[in-house]
């Protein structure tokens, strides 16, 4: 398909617009992240640092218990990524590919989940942590970040289980597989990339969840980096090289991760909206 | 394990259990602290029936909020849609480095919020920053702009950082319904004739809209929550200008300690946010009855 002139100039504009929108934030928090103080508060900006130190992500690694709050925000992010794909796997197999009675109601429950204000949550599971004596600990922060990232990674698998042919399933039958078996041997490999759709979304939940870690967490030493950073915020006389290194050193993670699987991320994403 | 609904049960259970602890039983537990007076966490309360029902719904401060939550919604769902599509129509085309894009418009949705804030806070920031000597020195304004001073200037900054965080989800879903508009649609408008206006307002946009009336359930159910981005900006200031419902609702439990009266709030903002998904839905289902 060809594009007239007129056409290919107005996509250009609105290609160079979404560039400056999205990426020019970014580069200039991390090139600021390596000027001098007295560069980062200049009165004229700069777009390539003039000046080149990492005494700012050095201030950050030793005057704070950053690297804590990154240790801590790992081991929750990748037990709830785990548990998640251990539930909504089988969960969404049985949904997508059995019978049973109640089936079409339960799965409607679940979108139902999705949709709640979380807020509504905070305040009685702040309560029910609290006599279960949970409150500041990692466990109950993983239990909620798999429970909020469960609705939509069963959703998210829907597609991907839909474009098995049931032939192949069939056969597997026929030959007196179980369904145990059929779904470790046959379903799980064909489905490897909305496994890892999934993995990645609830890797990101968690890596950026703030609210619930904000009141279920209170001892410093086992705060994630949201909200260890947003301490960090409040803490010192607004110290913009260290908060600009921190939030560096917070985006760093993700894009690595998304810099491997981040192509199966999107195209899960939007076949699950197709359907 | 022969049984297959029986193994379909036992795969089921697990996630639903999950769900049923930590999503459910807490939402049983905030309609009962409503019926209840209990200010702090652990704190005994008495049966005080709809009382802070009938105290909250006279409150005007609760009306203000939801009237903010829902010109918050209105005006997210504006930015964001526009932005979208925008981002949407120039995926949808083939140009070199369309994959590698395509991929990365995501950027803004996957980084923490604490980010998204330190970003425009410091972009945004009167002193330094990169946003006011730019607008200082290209001389359209002679002071440094406060993008936070005033209550129609946050909650407008606002709208802009949550937008931009939020834009390239709807971009996604967009672009998804428009991998369904069938390619000879165009073929066929382009040998005829149509300009690309054309071939956008008669074909992309009315073939779009059964995504646009998801994306405005799921977008307005998204917006609505949003809380963490507006405590971290502005905890809600100045002046209450940015207080949307769920950071009254954040406040009332955890800075007034009066835990029944936000579990009261947040029972009324879900009857609110139910009402309307659901006559949402239902219309949307009647409109593709009739087309």
């Amino acid at each position: 398909m060809r594009r007239s002139l007129g056409l290919n100039i107005l996509l250009a504009i609105a290609g160079i617009f979404l560039l400056v929108l999205v990426v020019l934030p970014f580069w200039w928090v991390f090139s600021s992240s390596f000027k001098l103080p007295q560069e980062i508060i200049s009165r004229t900006p700069t777009f390539f640092p003039h000046s080149f130190t990492v005494q700012h992500y050095a201030g950050l690694l030793t005057r704070s218990a950053y690297a804590t709050y990154v240790v801590n925000s790992l081991i929750v992010a990748i037990a709830s990524t785990l548990i998640t794909l251990l539930l909504a796997v089988p969960a969404a197999y049985a949904f997508f590919r059995l019978e049973f009675p109640g089936r079409q109601a339960l799965y409607r429950i679940i979108l139902l989940a999705y949709a709640f204000p979380s807020i509504v949550i905070l305040i009685p599971l702040f309560g029910m942590f609290a006599k279960l004596g949970i409150i500041d600990t990692l466990p109950a922060l993983i239990g909620v970040n798999v429970a909020f990232a469960l609705p939509f990674s069963i959703w998210m698998l829907r597609s991907f289980l839909a474009s098995v042919p049931r032939e192949i399933e069939e056969a597997a039958v026929i030959d007196g597989a179980p369904p145990t078996v059929i779904l470790r041997r046959i379903m799980i490999p064909l489905i490897a990339p909305g496994i890892a759709s999934v993995a990645i979304f609830a890797f990101i939940s968690s890596w950026t969840e703030y609210v619930f870690a904000s009141v279920l967490i209170i001892s410093d030493a086992k705060r994630t980096v949201p909200v260890g950073f947003s301490g960090i915020i409040g803490q010192y006389q607004i110290d913009w090289g260290l908060l600009l290194a921190g939030a560096g050193l917070a985006v760093l993670p993700v894009i690595i991760l998304f810099a491997f699987v981040g192509r199966w991320f999107v195209s899960g994403l939007t076949e699950g909206a197709v359907k | 394990m022969r049984n297959p609904t029986l193994l379909a049960f036992v795969f089921v259970a697990p996630a639903m259990s999950v769900l049923l602890l930590i999503l459910g039983w807490p939402l049983v537990s905030a309609i009962i602290l409503s019926l209840q007076d209990v200010r702090s966490v652990g704190s005994p309360g008495a049966w005080i029936g709809l009382d802070n029902y009938a105290k909250l719904l006279a409150d005007p401060s609760l009306w203000r909020a939801t009237g903010m939550s829902i010109a918050w919604v209105a005006a997210n769902a504006v930015l964001q849609t526009a932005l979208a599509m925008i981002a949407a129509l120039v995926l949808s085309q083939n140009f070199p480095g369309v994959r590698i894009a395509r991929t990365w418009i995501i950027l803004t949705w996957i980084v923490p919020t604490v980010v998204v804030v330190i970003i425009w806070r410091w972009l945004f920031s009167t002193s330094g920053g990169m946003i006011n000597p730019l607008i200082v020195q290209s001389g359209l304004s002679a002071r440094p702009i406060g993008f936070f001073s005033t209550p129609w200037m946050a909650f407008a900054t606002l709208v802009f950082i949550n937008s931009w965080r939020w834009f390239p989800f709807v971009t996604l879903m967009l672009l998804a319904g428009m991998t369904r508009i069938p390619g000879d649609l165009y073929e066929a408008a382009r040998i005829d004739g149509a300009s690309a206006w054309k071939r956008f307002s008669r074909i992309t946009w009315p073939l779009l809209k059964p995504t646009l009336g998801v994306l405005s359930v799921v977008g307005t159910l998204l917006s609505f929550n949003v809380f963490d981005i507006i405590w971290l900006m502005t905890a809600g200031g100045p002046a209450g200008g940015t207080r949307t419902l769920p950071v009254l609702i954040y406040e009332t439990a955890f800075k007034g300690y009066r835990l029944s009266e936000a579990a009261t709030m947040s029972v009324i903002a879900t009857v609110l946010l139910l009402t309307f998904a659901l006559l949402t839905v239902r219309s949307l289902d009647r409109q593709e009855e009739r087309e």
